[in-house]
């Protein structure tokens, strides 16, 4: 089995995978990092967005031997170290942007590259093409368009970054 | 507005290990020693399994068992149930054909499983999945609900004539024809309220253990009633003493009503997990929950509502074909029926109501509550058959069918 060897959320990492391993699987089942999710084999869903080299991408549709090198940040990765959370990941929780909580890893992700692409001051229609690629079955996307509009902003800011509870 | 006590915003305990990533949803769980599962399941709709061979499978790398409706039956694990006794017309209890969770004789659907693989890893039990040789004989099927009680319709299940489950009805049918005979004005409509496929984020998944040491059972399965799970396992199923079974119902996905139901796959891990003396777990592909999950819906309707001159109702009739797939689910009896005659009213005040429901097999998916679980079946009816009436009596849909005129003329009397 060929070994590959990247960087995940800042520590580096090697594991023997198949050809055919996905980059999500290396994740969930050889790291153990399961917050990245897996909710559809079209591509479709978005639960399983992480950043590689800095860009928003579909575990589900990259190889782990792909990734050979790379950078990747998983949702595990946002929080500081000391616990405070990332203005974006607060976000949702203020604006209750989650039911489930299923879709929320990949939208969190997904948002953050929303802010790279298009910056802090999102208005609303922006953020509905923008999440096109991500499907949540539980609330109607209302609240996660406010979430994201929000942690937006508060990133500008410099991100009131706060304790975790 | 304070920061504390009574008006002030209260925030969910379970946001923080969503955001963050560190939820432990089914799949999430890993026990030691765990093994994977992958179902071999029907590409046909109906058909005869003429003969299954397991052989080439079971000397595949990493498989560590391979399992067959045969293997099920022969350790005398019960079928699943339909947990809600519904009565026809004639007196007669609904027909609740064998569900064993794995097919032996015949399949009933695409998807029906055949077999099931326990692997070392998921792509080693995927790949001896696909070694699996059944010879299928096909069989004609039928899949419309309307064409399910045609004279020459295939019938799915022995002993089961024209596919019916039962003919049920609610309401008093000589009032009604009365008050329809002396209406002015009678809407008619037929409506389709198609089959729905739930389809939470998350995928259905079961991780099974039985532990040798003690002869119990663990499950931990993305159920939203863990209670019933272990109650239908054990007394029904039979798979165990509840005593010595234990449930676990850890961050689900969404449910909207598909993970209610006691499902083939978490039956088959706990059985899997006794023969193998390992943890087996399932986690279901997007492509394996439209063909396994129970799906909502799917009636087929000719309503009517009769009024007078002035668009007051007098009544309402339906009848309803409801399609509850090729197996009864767990709750399916009740959707149709009791979730959705009783609900036909509205919010309008109709003195007469009469419902008759029959509900038929087809060769499709099971299908059981969905997020509303035949109340939103009877809102489209009661609300398009409003709207229809309005728009042929040239009134207005809001005070159509004096609705609020009644409801008005009520409060005034008090």
């Amino acid at each position: 089995m060929p070994a590959v060897s990247m960087t995940v959320n800042g520590k580096a990492v090697t594991g023997d995978v198949e050809a055919r391993t996905l980059l999500v699987q290396f994740l969930r089942e050889n790291l153990r990092l399961t917050g990245t999710h897996v909710g559809c084999d079209t591509s479709q869903c978005g639960a399983c967005v992480v950043h590689v080299d800095g860009i928003a991408s579909k575990s589900c549709t990259l190889l782990a031997l792909q990734c050979e090198g790379a950078k990747i940040t998983t949702i595990e990765g946002l929080a500081e170290p000391g616990g405070a959370l990332h203005p974006m990941q607060e976000a949702f929780r203020e604006n209750h942007g989650l039911q489930c909580g299923y879709c929320t890893p990949g939208m969190i992700m997904a948002a953050l590259d929303i802010v790279r692409r298009r910056g802090n001051d999102l208005d609303e229609h922006t953020i509905r093409e923008q999440l096109d690629g991500n499907i949540c079955r539980c609330t109607g996307y209302h609240n996660i368009v406010k979430a994201i509009a929000a942690g937006a902003k508060a990133m500008a800011k410099g991100g009131t970054r706060q304790a975790a509870e | 507005m304070s920061a504390t006590g009574i008006g002030a915003a209260v925030r969910r305990k379970e946001d923080f290990r969503f955001i963050t990533g560190s939820g432990q949803y089914t799949d999430d769980v890993v026990r030691p020693g765990e093994t994977r599962a992958a179902f071999v399941r029907s590409p046909h709709a109906r058909a005869k399994i003429k003969s299954l061979d397991a052989s080439a499978a079971k000397k595949m790398p990493g498989v560590v068992a391979v399992l067959t409706g045969a293997d099920l039956a022969n350790d005398k694990i019960g079928n699943l149930i339909c947990g809600w006794m519904i009565h026809s017309k004639d007196g007669t209890p609904m027909k609740m054909a064998p569900h064993p969770a794995i097919a032996s004789g015949t399949v009933n659907h695409v998807g029906d499983a055949v077999a099931v693989v326990i692997g070392e890893t998921l792509a080693q039990a995927r790949d001896a999945a696909e070694k699996v040789k059944v010879d299928y004989e096909v069989l004609p099927a039928v899949v419309d609900p309307a064409k399910a009680q045609a004279a020459g319709a295939p019938q799915i299940h022995a002993d089961i004539a024209k596919n019916t489950i039962y003919q049920w009805h609610l309401g008093d049918a000589k009032a009604t024809a009365a008050a329809f005979a002396a209406a002015k004005h009678v809407t008619k409509l037929d409506i389709i309220n198609n089959r729905l496929v739930p389809n939470a984020i998350e995928p259905r998944a079961a991780l099974a253990e039985y532990d040798v040491g003690t002869d119990h059972m663990t499950l931990w399965n993305t159920s939203q009633n863990p209670h019933v799970a272990r109650l239908v396992i054990s007394a029904f199923v039979g798979m165990t003493p509840e005593h010595k079974l234990r449930v676990i119902a850890p961050d689900v996905g969404g449910g909207f009503g598909s993970k209610i139901f006691i499902y083939p796959e978490e039956v088959v891990c706990l059985w899997a997990s006794r023969k193998v003396r390992r943890p087996v777990k399932w986690t279901a592909e997007r492509s394996e929950s439209f063909l396994t999950d129970a799906h909502g819906r799917d009636h087929v309707t000719h309503a009517e509502l009769a009024l007078d001159a002035q668009g007051k109702i007098l009544a309402l009739r339906a009848k309803t074909i409801a399609n509850l797939g090729a197996y009864m689910s767990t709750f399916s009896s009740s959707v149709p029926t009791y979730l959705y005659g009783t609900l036909l009213s509205g919010q309008y005040d109709i003195p007469s109501i009469y419902c008759e429901v029959d509900a038929v097999y087809t060769n499709t998916a099971p299908v059981d509550a969905y997020r509303g679980a035949g109340r939103p079946e009877a809102t489209f009816v009661v609300e398009r058959l409003v709207e229809v009436t309005a728009r042929q009596m040239g009134i207005d849909p809001a005070e159509c069918a004096g609705a609020t005129s009644s409801r008005r003329s009520r409060t005034r009397r008090r």
